[in-house]
């Protein structure tokens, strides 16, 4: 009832705090917002929480919020308080923090803020003045605006083709979310105490670590319903109560839930998540694979998805990398990545890969007809396609200095009782019809990324012997 | 005895607006509306005769102005009559402590092999190790593996990552993070960043750190998930309402993928600025070799910050400045920073020095164009590749230097010439008059420039297009 403590001595942030504004609300004679206000500080007071407390200035006749209170201020965009609310609350989990709300702000354009925050659960308070019309812009309808209630956007009565008042204090009870949802008013004395209790109590559960509440109160804008402050006082509690009925519309009682540790900067951590280790690989090059070319190789697999071609790709490139060489892979885009054909582009280049992309590419490993069709012909002169022909039914006509590689991939792969290891009999193939790295550097690649599922390994070893042994039969 | 301790109210006229909310509450009938209109205020305050008066208080709950009625003690109605009201109170500013730095650490990281992972991978590591633990975001292809991977991590790391309900959500999500001091960030693509733009402008108004990865991809519209390099101008030019800029940057390889972003929360900081790194489709996808650097940052607080202590409770976040003056000075403020950020520009030039034909690319287009360099050297034609690597603010004086001597250049590009027009304006702001006729080579649609068609363009045959 004595001016909170939290209220500034002087409104410095008003008008730079001179001469009476430097003591007087910027609000209307008789607007609810000063008493609400009002509560709020006497709550921060009396809780004891003036250092940790944020405050969330909105967009409405309360934007400048942070005027008064002695608190941490943050202002925020028309309608997103509550989400500006939650990054103070995630950032310090110790601080309270408070979104303070007209109703056009939470009812309208932050409707998706205000529920969604709201189901969040996050131990954050928000407290809602519903006036029923927007002050701030000079009296236009509201989502809260009653029925027939005239406004500037609304001059002969809000009627059914603007919809229904919303009735905001019950949706938010509606979900599971909140913990405390209450209905409070200003225009008795009664209901004013009331008021504070609720504005209290809601603050007090977020200090407990225990969930979000939203105080609704319903407040007087003497100003745009055009009344004076005793007769909007007199109009709130005939026209608005019985359309936003008073009172405690949710109240559970959980647990604190918000107890947070500080966010871990542990390096091992990290580098244990990332995957990263200190530890040197085999190297099994004796040099960059030159007799393929000078500086780049570039390589392209094609299949339908489950072919494994992006996996086999991403072997490639990560022997490559394993080796000290520079290598990329590009997976194909799109829908396809969603069953139907998928391909991939890998470059292993000596010192770095210039151009990612596989357009005409030196080496072709084809899963399938499509695949041949298609990117047969862009192979480069000299270059090599190696296919499954234990699925291709026909072969394009390919420039004869290309060498030609049909291996039966499908066909190994599912007398070894597994056809998902085609794609390693591939790389098998690969290595033999290319010499692109000695076997070693794609063995040793695939066991790493077997690291998790060792008992697949000798499998895979054999899967890969097998498309050696494919291709040395060929050259005989 | 507890009655006894009751004050009686007491009020100042000059902070009575006479809404007359007190009249109701008083059963004593001991407050009145005046006749007499205040000189000061141009209001009509109301009257207190106490002479029935209880104490009870309800009078006080009923006001609305914080120094409208008040709990009385004798001596303060005495003085009152004495003194001046607008000194009253006195001048007792805020007894909160001055904010100060708390700056942030870096910690050694030992060496450690090359990562193989893909460009979201890497810029998601690189948030990081630049010390940010609060991301927000909404899925959106192809940007989303980032935001992935962060679900993954953050919480193994007390870290806290929030799908939002919209990219609206998001990005006042991260205003309030850095409102607190805290670096923060997210992964969108381009209809998402297009959302994202109302608080992009409101974080430059309230001058706040925070790091936007677009992975651009096809539009406009819903598009496609293709790359695009379809927000160049957005990020450079239209970064939602008012005078916005912010330093934007474009990478090329995974690796840079993650330098970048470590470089983008650095230089969010440094300047209180958003900073957009713009990847496109293929980048985010790619996978290529990272290395991890040798040092990571655990982030202090910075003394404007709205933390949430009792450090930093002086402190307002806040984009308003109600007054024209004010406003003016405060984005005079911004265009001296915006200035200042100029000395961020960075570009790589590839065999430029004595090119006669220099290509101009960034993102994926600039690697496809480095091959195609590559390529035309073997055939003896003298070319060379600019690519700058800040788009905002554009590296003009390196690009003069590019340039120099060589007698054609090409704009390599997967969009209808937004980089060239960035080129353009550079150029032109920079007073540079003479340059070669600009050629483009520009696909759209999600379709990247071939290297091909950047051949087939230098040596001036016919199109062929792939
Ligand atoms: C994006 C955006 N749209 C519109 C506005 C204009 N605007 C400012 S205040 C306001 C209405 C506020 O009404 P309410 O939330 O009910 O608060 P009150 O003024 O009644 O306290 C509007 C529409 C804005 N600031 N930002
Ligand atoms: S316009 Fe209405 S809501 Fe705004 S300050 Fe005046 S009375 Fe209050
Ligand atoms: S304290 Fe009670 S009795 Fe005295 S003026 Fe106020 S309302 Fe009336
Ligand atoms: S409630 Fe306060 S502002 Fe209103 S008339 Fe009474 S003293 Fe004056």
């Amino acid at each position: 009832m004595s001016k909170a403590s939290v209220f500034y001595d002087k409104f410095e942030r008003h008008s730079h705090g001179e001469g009476l504004k430097g003591h007087a609300t910027h609000y209307c004679p008789g607007c609810g917002h000063g008493l609400a206000h009002k509560y709020l500080a006497e709550a921060i007071d009396e809780l004891g929480i003036q250092d940790r407390t944020v405050a969330i200035s909105p967009v409405g006749c309360s934007v400048f919020l942070y005027y008064y209170f002695d608190v941490g201020n943050s202002q925020a965009a028309h309608g997103r308080a509550p989400v500006v609310a939650l990054g103070h609350k995630f950032a310090n989990p110790e601080s309270v923090v408070i979104s303070y709300q007209g109703d056009g702000d939470l009812a309208s354009i932050g409707l998706a803020e205000t529920i969604a925050t709201a189901q969040l659960g996050a131990p954050i308070t928000v407290i809602f003045i519903n006036n029923a019309i927007y002050g701030m812009t000079g009296g236009q309808m509201a989502p809260t605006t009653l029925m027939g209630q005239s406004s500037s956007t609304s001059p002969a009565g809000r009627n059914e083709y603007n919809g229904q008042p919303m009735k905001m204090a019950e949706i938010i009870a509606g979900l599971d979310g909140p913990v405390y949802v209450e209905r409070v008013a200003l225009f008795d004395a009664k209901q004013r105490i009331k008021a504070k209790k609720a504005i209290q109590k809601a603050i007090k559960l977020q200090v407990e670590g225990r969930g979000y509440s939203f105080i609704e109160v319903l407040a007087e804008c003497p100003t745009h319903l055009k009344m004076d402050p005793e007769a909007t006082a007199k109009w709130v509690k005939e026209c608005m109560e019985p359309v936003y009925p008073l009172g405690v519309k949710k109240d559970i009682t959980v647990e604190p839930w918000f107890k947070r540790n500080p966010p871990c900067f542990k390096g091992e951590k990290l580098l244990s998540l990332a995957g990263a280790t200190s530890e040197h690989s085999d190297r099994f090059c004796q040099g960059f694979p030159t007799h393929l070319d000078a500086q780049d190789i570039s390589l392209k697999l094609a299949g339908s998805g489950g072919d494994g071609a992006q996996t086999a790709a991403m072997l490639i490139a990560r022997a490559a990398i394993s080796e000290g060489f520079d290598a990329t892979h590009i997976p194909s885009y799109g829908p396809e990545s969603r069953g139907g054909t998928s391909y991939a582009d890998v470059h292993v280049a000596k010192d770095e890969v210039l151009n990612p992309g596989s357009p005409d590419p030196q080496v072709l490993i084809a899963f399938n007809t499509p695949s041949l069709v298609k990117f047969g012909p862009t192979v480069r002169k000299g270059g090599f396609v190696i296919y499954d022909s234990s699925v291709v039914t026909e072969a394009p006509v390919l420039d004869p200095s290309i060498k030609v590689f049909p291996v039966p991939f499908t066909g190994i792969a599912t007398d070894l009782g597994k056809a998902v290891v085609k794609n390693i009999v591939a790389l098998g193939a690969l290595q033999a019809a290319t010499g692109i790295f000695p076997k070693d550097t794609l063995l040793t690649a695939i066991r790493v990324a077997l690291k998790d599922k060792c008992a697949l390994i000798p499998l895979n070893e054999e899967a890969f012997a097998w498309g050696i042994k494919s291709v040395e039969a060929l050259d005989k | 005895m507890a009655l006894k301790e009751r004050p009686k109210p007491f009020l100042l006229p000059e902070y009575c607006k006479g809404c007359g909310r007190c009249l109701d509450a008083c059963a004593k009938d001991c407050i009145t509306l005046s006749d007499q209109i205040n000189p000061l205020t141009g209001l009509v305050p109301v009257e207190l005769d106490l002479a029935n008066c209880n104490a009870c208080g309800l009078c006080m709950d009923a006001c609305p102005e914080p120094y409208g009625l008040r709990p009385a003690h004798e001596g303060e109605i005495q003085d009152f009559e004495l003194e001046d009201p607008a000194k009253l109170f006195g001048v007792k500013p805020s007894d909160a402590p001055e904010p100060i730095d708390l700056p942030s650490e870096v910690l050694p990281l030992p060496r450690t092999e090359p990562l193989v992972i893909k460009g979201t991978y890497a810029s998601a590591l690189g948030a990081l190790l630049a010390g940010c633990r609060h991301v927000y975001g909404y899925p959106i292809t192809p940007s989303t593996e980032g935001a992935e991977l962060m679900a993954k991590f953050l919480p193994k790391l007390d870290g806290t990552f929030i799908q939002a309900v919209s990219e609206v959500a998001t990005v006042n999500m991260m205003y309030g993070t850095a409102g607190a001091g805290l670096p923060t960030m997210t992964f969108t693509s381009s209809p998402g960043f297009s959302l994202m733009l109302e608080g992009v402008s409101y974080m430059i108004g309230a001058e706040l750190p925070g790091v936007f990865v677009d992975v651009m991809r096809g539009g406009p519209g819903l598009g496609n998930i293709a790359p695009e390099q379809s927000d160049i101008k957005l990020a450079c030019h239209g970064l939602g309402h008012g005078n916005t800029h912010a330093i934007t940057l474009a990478p090329a390889t995974p690796q840079e993928m993650l330098d970048l972003t470590i470089l983008a929360f650095e230089l969010s900081f440094k300047y209180r600025n958003p900073v957009i790194l713009l990847g496109d489709g293929y980048l985010g996808q790619m996978t290529g070799k990272v290395q991890l650097p040798e040092t990571m940052i655990k982030p202090g607080i910075p003394k404007w910050a709205v933390y949430g202590d009792a450090m930093h409770r002086k402190n307002v976040i806040t984009s308003i400045f109600l007054t024209e003056t004010d406003l003016e000075a405060h984005n005079v403020h911004l265009n001296a920073k915006y200035e200042a950020m100029k000395v961020e520009a960075r570009s790589e030039s590839f065999l430029c020095d004595d090119a006669e034909v220099v290509l101009i690319a960034c993102n994926t287009p600039a690697r496809t164009a480095k091959g195609a360099v590559q390529d035309l050297r073997n055939q003896g034609v003298k070319a060379g590749l600019f690519r700058p690597i800040t788009l905002w603010p554009f590296p003009v004086e390196e690009l003069k230097k590019a340039i120099h001597g060589t007698q054609r250049i090409v704009v390599v590009e997967a969009s209808a010439g937004q980089l060239e027009d960035e080129v353009r304006l550079a150029l032109s702001k920079a007073g540079v008059r003479q340059f070669p006729e600009i050629e483009s080579v520009r696909r759209m649609g999600g379709i990247l420039p071939q290297q091909s068609e950047i051949m087939t363009r230098v040596l001036g045959q016919k199109e062929v297009l792939a």
